[in-house]
């Protein structure tokens, strides 16, 4: 007893010819492609059979991914159009059926399809999403004149049917025209209101947490005293939220400015510090590094021994970047270097010696401040 | 001792200041809201409103529209803005409406009252990040736009750039005066000079931004 494999369930592919339907059967059941199709086409010819089971099975059989958009091989508006123009020709023909002109209203139907498509369809299928507004106007066009040509038809030659399909066309081609403005329109405007709302929503929470939440802190922060641990807390908070409310809206924020606020946010948790940063003038993100990096090193000096508040300055001129770091602590004799304080005075004019800058450290009795500077070349890039 | 009156809507920060500034200054009255603030300065008369520059009531224009409401009383009151919020918009719309000076809530009641003492006397209070601001403001970064003279608004003079870095980088005034070998007069003098200009200036970027900020 042999094993049965499964069969692959009966699913349309999100990229298809037209619809999916005999892929699906033909990978279903095991079977070529080309004998699905020919069976459908049989089946077609007997009073349209295999038409009724194409639709049926279109309708039903379910899409695999069924939120992928679907992208089609077949441009079907565009077939449609010019399926649209051949039965046009036949109104040459000059013959009539029930008293309209042979070929006009089947023309006229497959036109109003196209558009139908471009819109319904082809808007959402990422191949002919591009070309779709050219078919839909192409169409709408064609729609119009060929109603143009119905209703002339209609007067001259009192034929009351082929009058009112006409004018029932112009108007369906100019409603092709103005209808996806409309539409387009309209969602334009939806989504600006709800942006709108949206960003009115924010200002609102943020106006709330501003009064509320923020006075909160500082109060606690006035409370506590600079060099505590609640304030210690209740400051870092506040940034974190006023980072957050304020987003983007800071006049001052350069790419250094923010990486200084991040440092001092971080050693703001780890030590009874606080921090401000002050900074004047844009620098790029590259050119700033060994700068950051360098205050990183005074600052956690000053966070470390000093404490309390510390003043962060940073300036960028064409001619160099300079930030200066004060603290109010107790000071020390940079000439006299304790041994704590080797590593971080190497670190930081070594560092920048390196990166072709200088860094002095001056210290007295009403606190320590270390200058970091870095020359900027003539194109406005660092040395 | 100074009278002062302290405008702010939050009543623990209103008593919590009271508390810190007993000893330093005579606190004469308490404000919530943009009305009561103007109603009682024009019955009071203190000489320094310590003005909370979020404000509700009124036309909704928080602190600044306090001072607008107040003009003709400037000679004699004088303001100094408090802000919860360090971010320069929150401060220059009171600054250019008339006040003397700025300083955050999460200041101690030392600098409070030193502060307001500095307002009483007339000179002007920056904090350092106001002094950032202005720095920025006036282009001082740009490089070339030195003011020739002192009374130039539109631009600092390289002495007044020169206060203003210090005072940006942490420096009180005393401090600053010892470092630049001036008397403190002479740096409170700049420093009110600066103020002038923060506040006449129809400099073409501090226009564009306040205006952008609707803070004109």
């Amino acid at each position: 007893m042999t094993a049965v494999a499964a069969r692959p369930p009966l699913r349309r592919s999100p990229d298809v010819v037209l619809s999916g339907v005999a892929a699906a059967l033909a990978r279903h059941l095991d079977r070529p492609i080309g004998v699905v199709r020919l069976i459908l086409a049989a089946l077609a010819l007997l009073g349209g059979a295999g038409i009724l089971l194409y639709a049926w099975l279109w309708a039903l059989v379910p899409r695999e991914r069924p939120d992928a958009p679907v992208s089609r091989r077949v441009p079907v508006a565009a077939l449609l159009l010019g399926a649209a123009a051949l039965a046009a020709l036949l109104l040459l023909g000059r013959e009539l059926r029930y008293g309209l002109p042979f070929g006009g209203v089947e023309s006229a139907l497959l036109a109003s399809a196209a558009i139908a498509w471009t819109l319904g369809v082809d808007a959402r299928d990422p191949r002919h999403a591009g070309r779709a507004p050219l078919v839909r106007l192409l169409a709408s066009g064609f729609l119009v004149v060929l109603g143009g040509a119905l209703a002339a038809l209609g007067f001259l030659t009192t034929l009351p049917g082929a009058a009112v399909l006409g004018l029932v066309d112009v108007l369906v081609g100019l409603a092709g025209f103005v209808v996806p403005v409309i539409l387009d329109r309209a969602a334009r405007r939806a989504e600006e209101r709800a942006a709108a709302a949206r960003r009115e929503q924010r200002s609102e929470i943020a106006a709330h947490l501003h009064d509320s939440v923020l006075q909160t802190l500082a109060i606690i922060q006035n409370r506590a005293g600079a060099g505590s641990e609640v304030a210690r807390i209740a400051r870092a908070q506040e940034r974190e939220l006023r980072d957050w409310l304020f987003a983007g809206t800071d006049p001052f924020a350069g790419d250094l400015a923010t990486e200084l606020r991040t440092i001092a946010r971080e050693l703001e948790l780890e030590h009874a510090v606080r921090i401000e940063v002050v900074a004047v003038g844009d620098v790029d993100e590259v050119e700033s590094h060994a700068v950051a990096a360098a205050v990183r090193e005074a600052l956690v000096n000053a966070a470390r021994h000093a404490g309390g508040e510390v003043t962060v300055y940073a300036e960028a001129t064409p001619a160099a970047i300079e930030v200066f770091v004060r603290d109010r602590g107790p000071g020390f004799d940079p000439g006299a270097v304790p041994d704590g304080r080797l590593g971080i005075r190497e670190s930081i004019v070594g560092r920048m010696a390196r990166a072709g800058g200088t860094a002095t450290v001056t210290s007295g009795e009403d606190g320590t401040e270390v200058h970091v500077r870095l020359p900027r070349r003539a194109d406005g890039g660092a040395a | 001792m100074t009278r002062v009156l302290l405008v702010d809507d939050h009543s623990i920060f209103r008593s919590g200041l009271r508390a810190d500034l007993r000893e330093a200054v005579e606190v004469v009255g308490e404000a919530a809201d943009v009305d009561a603030a103007v109603r009682a300065i024009a019955e009071l008369r203190p000489e320094v409103v310590l003005l909370d520059v979020h404000l509700p009531g009124g036309a909704g224009g928080g602190g600044a529209e306090v001072v607008r409401r107040s003009a003709d009383l400037l000679g004699e009151v004088r303001f100094l803005a408090l802000s919860v919020s360090d971010s320069a918009e929150d401060v220059v719309g009171v600054i250019r409406a008339g006040a003397r000076g700025y300083i955050t809530k999460a200041s101690s009641g030392q600098q409070v009252a030193d502060a307001i003492r500095t307002v009483a006397a007339g000179d002007a209070v920056f904090s350092p990040r106001l002094a950032g601001f202005v720095l920025d403001a006036f282009g001082a970064a740009g490089g070339g736009a030195v003011a020739a003279a002192d009374d130039e608004l539109d631009r600092l003079s390289a002495r007044e750039q020169e206060v203003m870095r210090l005072i940006a980088r942490g420096y009180a005034y005393k401090e600053v005066a010892t470092r630049l070998y001036i008397s403190i007069k002479t740096v409170e003098t700049r420093v009110s000079s600066v103020l002038r200009k923060l506040q006449l200036s129809s400099r073409h970027e501090l226009t564009a931004w306040a205006l952008e900020r609707r803070l004109l």
